[in-house]
């Protein structure tokens, strides 16, 4: 599947900068012209947008946005496509290639990505002044790239990552859920007790150190150009050695580190992890899969600076509508329809406006209702960890080698300064 | 690779009981095994079927099990507590499943057709007519093989565009309507045929179409039947190239609808499980229906000494 990706990427990127070259002057010239036009321009005519993986739950709530911009803008009209969650990245570049993006296109920044590097977006920011006014910095901070200038998407709807849990586990292995660890020496000492206890049954940490944790050590991720990676300092270092002395105590189930790894969520739906991350609206989901774990969940806070997860609508510069493009994302991004959508599910709001809503910030008493605190209130701190130039390929080799040093079969530092290189390789190439 | 290693390890394990045996009886020939043997033998085999077969009973389970019964589970329990067919239900009220299974029928049988058709008069003028420049088209049959699928998606995305088919279910079938591969299957199951059938209808006088209907076809049943098989698993299963040609929900085909199921913030995996269920049917009947002829083919009409 990877090398699918690998692939597609290549290829699509090929053809979508030839079929750039081939619109080049007109293309360069019109790119103020269209902001200018989203922004003078009438709003009437057909517009299309794109969602991801919206359909069938949220049917009605998109339909309903979608009536109401309608009603607001008589003579318009919306052709809604909502694309299923699997392969979408592939659908979007091969779109992209072909020059058949829709008008307003759901992505979250690490796709927007590729495409605002190969000059396919428009900077909405242009087009909307008050953007940075109205909608939270962390959002339309997402959407701005190193290298890049412009703002190339509306933020939409934020989740968080939210500690998860398993109280039973914790109370029968003599831990106590009111003390959850706050910090890794905490996890790791924690994870010991849990250890003898269960007699090695059950685990306390499920997952090996990724890029985040490295980022909540204080360990600089990339270099301020985006050009190069920074992680092998020995802070990270450090950090890798302390998992791999966890690991080699048996503190952590042995195929973290292998491809039959299959996920902290997964092991702790199995109840043989009792901590797992995830977002605000995980409790809800476990319902459905697990309905006796649900009840016994409780949530807490994440260690360190919790991870920002953004979704927005990009709007691509080949609109043939651009005013009606602009102002159709920038309806669905309202402060209304979000927070509609937002008590729906356990998503969060990108404006500013929503800040305030009591909602969010006080629980009904349920667990789920707790986590739903929990992150909204993370969501504040939240920070994009992962930089968007961090594509598959690199992921796998950051993966492996992080594996490699808590196996023991490299050291820390010659791991992660492997892991550099190969990363800033692909970077450049 | 699994079936290989065990059996070549087996006799080795059950030589003491397998000699025993054949000295009180004696009658036994070389290749019959022992009571024992057969045991083990067996035992092997259901091995591998649980092997096999496990993750996909796991899914039938799951699709069976009711909305209070844990789904994932340290010790996966097979037999549902609160047996249901609710599920099968739900999947057809979620999704238009069977808009979507006629879609994917229609894909499928299209591509078959091509395939049948195409495949059949290209791999017997590939292996029997005299043609200039054959070696050359076989060559580049050949050099289109090297060039895995994903490379070329985009340009045939962009190529299916411009002929204006996306978004139908015509783009969708038309590229794989005709499969390199296959073409060189019937070139061989032909060029299998002995010639001397060919050059007897010859000299009774029998054009290309008699030989290729009377003489060719009859011979490559099975070949035809692998390729039907194939082709159908193939079109009925693809999801990267129907995901990307297709625009309108009402034009999806099954495994792309499927993945509805598989929505943002709303995964049942009862209901994934289900719709799998529905997709994996199918298969099962067309592979029924064409394996009576796997072997078919070879014995027929062959050269009367």
């Amino acid at each position: 599947m990877r090398r699918i990706w690998a692939a597609l990427t290549t290829t699509a990127l090929t053809a979508a900068a030839l079929t750039g070259c081939g619109l080049g002057s007109g293309d360069s010239k019109n790119s103020d012209s269209v902001a200018s036009a989203a922004a003078t321009g009438e709003v009437k005519g057909k517009v299309s947008i794109q969602t991801w993986a919206l359909k069938p739950k949220f049917t009605d709530y998109m339909q309903g946005v979608i009536d109401g911009f309608k009603k607001k803008y008589p003579g318009v009209e919306v052709d809604w496509l909502d694309q299923p969650g699997e392969g979408y990245s592939d659908k979007v570049l091969s779109q992209a290639a072909a020059g058949g993006l829709p008008d307003v296109v759901n992505l979250p920044p690490d796709f927007a990505f590729p495409l605002a590097k190969k000059d396919l977006l428009l900077d909405v920011a242009k087009a909307d002044p008050k953007l940075a006014d109205e909608y939270v910095a962390g959002g339309v901070e997402a959407y701005r790239y190193t290298g890049q200038n412009g703002t190339f998407g509306y933020p939409w709807y934020l989740n968080t990552d939210v500690n998860y849990w398993n109280s039973e586990l914790l109370t029968n292995n003599g831990l106590d859920p009111k003390k959850l660890p706050a910090s890794l020496d905490d996890l790791i000492a924690q994870a010991r007790v849990m250890k003898e206890k269960s007699g090695g049954q059950t685990y306390l940490m499920s997952r090996k150190p990724g890029l985040g944790d490295l980022y909540n050590a204080g360990v600089k991720i990339m270099s301020d150009d985006g050009k190069s990676f920074t992680f092998n300092t020995p802070e990270a270092a450090a950090l890798l050695d302390k998992y791999r002395d966890a690991f080699k105590e048996g503190l952590l189930p042995k195929d973290v580190l292998t491809n039959t790894y299959v996920g902290n969520s997964k092991l702790f739906n199995a109840g043989t992890a009792a901590w797992t991350t995830g977002g605000g609206n995980f409790i809800t989901s476990l319902a459905t899969d697990n309905p006796t774990l649900a009840p016994k969940m409780t949530s807490s806070p994440t260690m360190g600076v919790p991870p920002l997860y953004v979704q927005g609508l990009s709007i691509p510069k080949t609109t043939k509508n651009p005013a009606a493009a602009v102002a159709l994302a920038r309806w669905v991004t309202s402060p209304e329809n979000q927070a509609a959508f937002s008590h729906l599910t356990s998503v969060f709001p990108s404006t500013k406006a929503s800040a305030n809503d009591p909602f969010f910030s006080k629980s009904d008493g349920s667990n789920s209702g707790d986590a739903k605190v929990v992150a909204f209130d993370s969501l504040a701190k939240a920070k994009l960890i992962q930089p968007v130039q961090v594509d598959d390929a690199m992921s796998t080799i950051i993966n492996q080698q992080i594996a490699l040093a808590i196996s023991g079969d490299a050291s820390s530092k010659q791991a992660l300064d492997s892991a550099v290189e190969q990363c800033n390789k692909l970077l450049k190439g | 690779m699994t079936s290989s290693r065990s059996e070549t390890s087996q006799p080795s394990t059950t030589t003491k009981p397998a000699r025993d045996s054949q000295a009180s009886r004696g009658s036994r020939g070389f290749n019959t095994p022992s009571p024992a043997q057969t045991a083990a033998r067996y035992l092997l085999l259901l091995l591998v079927l649980l092997l096999v077969v496990g993750p996909f009973l796991w899914q039938l389970s799951t699709s069976l099990k009711g909305p209070d019964e844990d789904v994932y589970t340290r010790t996966p329990s097979f037999l549902p507590e609160q047996l249901t067919f609710g599920n099968y239900g739900k999947v057809a009220d979620t999704i238009p499943v069977w808009t979507y299974a006629l879609n994917s029928l229609i894909v499928a049988a299209v591509c078959i057709t091509g395939n049948v058709v195409g495949c059949t008069l290209a791999g017997y003028a590939l292996a029997r007519l005299r043609f200039r420049g054959a070696k050359l088209v076989l060559g580049l049959f050949l050099a289109t093989l090297v060039l895995p699928g994903e490379v070329t998606i985009v340009s045939q995305y962009v190529l299916v565009r411009s002929l204006g088919l996306a978004d139908s279910l015509a783009g969708v079938a038309l590229p794989g309507a005709i499969a390199m591969l296959n073409v060189l299957l019937m070139r061989t199951a032909f060029a299998a045929v002995p010639l001397e059938l060919d050059q007897a209808a010859l000299v009774d006088g029998a054009t290309v179409w008699q030989r290729l209907w009377h003489i060719g076809l009859p011979n490559v049943r099975g070949m035809l039947s692998v390729i039907v098989i194939f082709t159908f698993i193939g079109a009925w299963d693809d999801f990267l190239w129907p995901l990307i040609v297709l625009n309108d929900p009402q034009k999806y085909t099954l495994t792309v609808g499927l993945q509805y199921l598989n929505g943002t913030f709303s995964a049942n995996p009862r209901l994934i499980a289900a719709g799998t269920m529905i997709a994996f049917l199918p298969i099962v009947v067309v592979f029924g229906v064409c394996q009576r002829f796997f072997f078919k083919g070879v014995e027929e009409g062959a050269v009367k000494g």
